[in-house]
């Protein structure tokens, strides 16, 4: 046998190696075409040539492709705001005003802290408050943020509204846990309440029952 | 010519180590090509040396699938980037 052989074949555990160790999920996906290809060349360079044409076609092309939609669609936070903060965050007019600011400010350092964990930020913009709590309940966004004084609250955590009102004008709602713990880390750069859904509804559950 | 797929070999090992270290993404596609297109041309060498048709062919197709995955996902990243 050649002794190019022995090193084509070396190559492969290396890329092997290499897409275990990435944590970057896009970089990870990269190193997997990379492997692929790598694969491929071994299959064809030892004479199955059949094997080789499959990993090309679907190790190296319908895997990282599949997989990337995936990746794109699972890593990322839905943010719910009102309709005309929304707007004002698609236009990039910046026109005086303490609550355009303050959203702005507060995406922003949204967006760099989920850059942290590879995800991304998508807003989802609703007219009016209730449409926005309804849509946190049905599940269509992760977090939903407003100000306390427009919404629907419950009695259970006025007390602690009241409290933290003075502070930030905004309150973030979560749904997912993770995502709350996430947050919760890094919650003085955030400039906002927050506030675990499911928390709350398990305690209110858990008071509500004798 | 085992030299010059020695050659090759030492020369995929650079895109190799560039994709490793790299943190930008577009870099590490750049490194994606770059051993796309290496591994099929050394497919094409092998058939060549071994005066083997089958594996050329082969080489020439995962030549042209390489590219379009590369461009599938470059697609991708480019979407992932705009929203």
């Amino acid at each position: 046998m050649d002794s190019y052989i022995y090193i084509i074949t070396a190559l492969l555990p290396l890329t092997a190696g290499m897409v275990v160790l990435q944590v970057n999920p896009y970089h990870a996906l990269i190193m997997r075409g990379i492997l692929g290809a790598v694969a491929a060349m071994l299959y064809a360079v030892l004479g199955a040539a059949d094997v080789a044409l499959t990993e090309a076609l679907v190790g190296t092309m319908l895997a990282i492709t599949l997989y990337a939609v995936a990746v794109r669609s699972s890593l990322v936070m839905r943010l719910g705001v009102l309709q005309e903060e929304g707007m004002e965050l698609g236009s990039n007019s910046f026109v005086e005003g303490k609550s355009k600011d303050h959203v702005q400010q507060l995406t922003n350092a949204l967006r760099t802290l989920l850059a942290k964990h590879y995800m991304r930020l998508e807003l989802a913009c609703y007219p009016n408050p209730k449409a926005l709590h309804q849509a946190l309940l049905a599940k269509e966004v992760h977090a939903t943020c407003a100000q306390p004084s427009q919404r629907i609250t419950k009695e259970s955590y006025e007390n602690k509204q009241s409290t933290s009102l003075e502070r930030y004008p905004y309150q973030t709602q979560i749904r997912v846990h993770r995502l709350y713990e996430i947050l919760q880390t890094e919650l003085s750069s955030l400039g906002t309440t927050l506030i675990d859904v499911d928390a709350v509804d398990a305690k209110d559950s858990t008071e509500g029952n004798p | 010519m085992t030299v010059v797929l020695m050659a090759m070999i030492l020369a995929l090992l650079i895109p190799i180590y560039e994709a490793w270290q790299e943190d930008d993404i577009w870099q590490t596609m750049l490194a994606f090509a770059s051993i796309a297109t290496k591994t099929s041309v050394m497919i094409l060498v092998v058939s060549v040396l071994r005066d083997d048709w089958m594996i050329g062919v082969v080489g020439a197709i995962i030549l042209s699938v390489g590219n379009a995955a590369l461009m599938l996902l470059a697609h991708i990243i480019k979407r992932m980037g705009e929203l």
